[in-house]
């Protein structure tokens, strides 16, 4: 086992300086490496400033009513009993949770399609793969725009294509009620790549004998796959629905791009209302109190995901 | 069928951004038709001079030193500290790895609030340091290293620590060459992030010549109000500004296809 940390502490004859003492100093039974102090150094001293430091000065700034000018004031928890008595505050979150309850179903499905179809490695997969992950690379400044023209209710590819079939044009941005339907859209296109990649991972997994063995065993292709195939990659599945479960309760970018939350807030988010709070109002107590909620929701949602997770693979 | 199914499901993927540079390349006033022309008829590049005459190569100059500075610093702190996690033996050890793991998982919108604050209070704002801010500590980074080292065999080290060399030789000289794989990896991923980076760069820059290329460009939304005719024939234009935008990133991914996948399912599976 000669791993260099294990090597036995030589002990020098006859000297006890502190120095001397510190070198033979060992931690779980090793010596101990003091240049490792020198190798982290570099990383821990912004991670404690820029990650763990502001984390913490976050949920202070939460309690106060820290504004743009003039010295903050502790307010204790006006902050938060002010966000429960706020209309748009409940307003966002139910777009939010809205809006994740279309992507979150409707990306694992198509990532889940396109890995199965990607897995077959028929001719043209690799092509196939590209082009479902192309837009996973692209900036959401691109996403955005890009679908504002595709669903331009006149002259747009989506409603020109659904007009050929009879269908009405749709008003997919400009009307409350089919806004996150529109961002929704453009959000798969972007999405699904991502996961159609991690699912795939899930699916090389398996073994090619467990699917060669239902298949001696008179299973068809849809029986193999519905019992063999999908209960296999249910922990690459629960991957991919937490992170785009965590990923639609912070959705943003696109929102601000495609509508900025219009039309009358029918799709602003909670992020994009702590924006509109703390960056537009410069309230920004408020707005960290608001993040703090979500922060708790989503830290929520990766315990449970964790728990179920380990479970499922141990 | 299925595979008809397949490619078609492909092609539908694709068609967004071919129709993307098939608008940018109309005149303005045969973007908006009634029946659907894939192929121009006529070509014009003048909507990539129209937005020229926005601060573009500024802003995608502010966007390539913004993302290779904080793409080499995550890289260099990360192998380091990776490095340390996966081979050394230090009191604190433990601590410190459950500090990455906790922070991968805090989204970076949880520290926007107090980072402007800080930002602003220091007098950062319209900086590239600003802009590297949420960047310079990447616990993504630590973490696919550590993971990397842990997965190679210690023998490669124990030869050089027999030799007598330091811990810095070993990690520069022995460690470090063989990890090109997660080298690579990491800086395709990390760069598209940063390079992508949106709500961040949005708020610490008020200059227009400080802005980075993705935020810049959205100044041709109608969402924003910035632009003044995209709404009409201001799709041409638009399409040009986004199809300067995608080029790199599409054209790094279309070399680079196998180290994207790979390095996406490391770090979406152990992530």
């Amino acid at each position: 086992m000669g791993a260099i940390g294990g090597a036995p502490a030589i002990p020098r004859a006859g000297r006890s300086l502190p120095f001397d003492r510190l070198r033979r100093a060992t931690w779980n039974g090793q010596r101990i490496d003091w240049s490792a102090y020198i190798f982290i150094l570099p990383f821990l001293l912004p991670f404690l400033v820029v990650t763990i430091g502001a984390s913490l000065f976050g949920v202070y700034v939460s309690f106060t009513d820290w504004g743009i000018i003039g010295a903050p004031h502790w307010v204790g928890l006006k902050n938060y009993s002010r966000a429960l008595s706020d209309p748009w505050v409940w307003k966002t979150w139910t777009n939010t949770l809205r809006y994740g309850a279309l992507v979150v179903p409707a990306t694992t499905l198509a990532a889940l399609a396109m890995a199965l179809f990607v897995n077959l490695r028929w001719r043209g997969y690799t092509f196939a793969r590209a082009a479902f992950y192309a837009p996973n690379v692209v900036s959401v400044t691109v996403i955005g725009l890009v679908w504002v023209w595709m669903l331009d209710t006149q002259y747009g590819l989506v409603n020109q294509y659904l007009g050929r079939f009879g269908v009405p044009d749709i008003p997919w941005l400009t009307n409350p009620g089919w806004v996150l339907y529109g961002i929704a859209l453009a959000s798969v296109w972007w999405d699904a790549g991502f996961s159609m990649v991690v699912l795939l991972a899930g699916l090389q997994d398996i073994p090619g004998e467990l699917r060669e063995a239902a298949s001696i065993d008179g299973a068809t292709q849809f029986q193999t796959h519905w019992h063999v195939v999908l209960p296999l990659l249910r922990p690459a599945l629960s991957l991919v629905v937490t992170l785009l479960i965590i990923g639609t309760l912070r959705v943003f970018s696109q929102i601000y791009i495609m509508t900025n939350g219009g039309p009358a807030g029918a799709s602003a988010s909670v992020i994009h209302y702590v924006y509109e709070i703390g960056f537009s109002k410069y309230q920004l107590g408020y707005a960290g109190a608001i993040s703090v909620m979500l922060f708790a929701t989503i830290l929520v949602v990766t315990l449970v995901q964790l728990r179920v997770f380990r479970e499922k693979t141990w | 069928m299925i595979w008809i199914a397949g490619m078609a499901g492909a092609l539908a993927w694709a068609a967004p951004l071919v129709w993307m540079v098939s608008t940018s390349i109309k005149p303005p006033n045969q973007v908006l038709t009634r029946t659907i022309e894939w192929l121009p008829r006529t070509v014009t590049l003048s909507n990539y001079a129209q937005v020229m005459h926005k601060p573009v190569l500024r802003w995608m100059m502010n966007s390539a030193i913004v993302t290779s500075a904080s793409t080499c610093v995550s890289l260099a702190t990360g192998a380091m500290a990776g490095y340390a996690l996966a081979r050394m033996n230090f009191p604190g050890r433990k601590t410190m790895f459950f500090l990455v793991l906790a922070v991968l998982m805090i989204p970076t919108e949880m520290t926007i609030v107090p980072l402007f604050i800080g930002v602003l209070r220091v007098g950062l704002a319209n900086s590239y340091l600003a802009l590297m801010v949420p960047s310079l500590a990447s616990a993504f980074s630590v973490y696919l290293f550590r993971n990397f080292f842990l997965s190679l065999p210690r023998e490669f080290e124990d030869s050089a620590a027999i030799d007598g060399a330091t811990r810095f030789r070993m990690f520069w000289s022995v460690a470090l060459p063989v990890a090109r794989p997660a080298l690579i990896a990491g800086a395709i991923l990390l760069s598209t992030t940063y390079w992508n980076l949106f709500l961040w760069p949005l708020l610490v820059v008020f200059q227009d010549s400080m802005k980075t290329l993705p935020v810049g460009m959205a100044g041709f939304t109608p969402g924003t109000g910035v632009g003044q005719s995209t709404q009409l024939e201001g799709y041409a234009p638009a399409m040009a500004a986004m199809t300067i935008l995608t080029i790199p990133s599409i054209l790094i991914f279309l070399v680079l296809q196998r180290q994207f996948i790979e390095g996406t399912t490391s770090a979406g599976i152990k992530g």
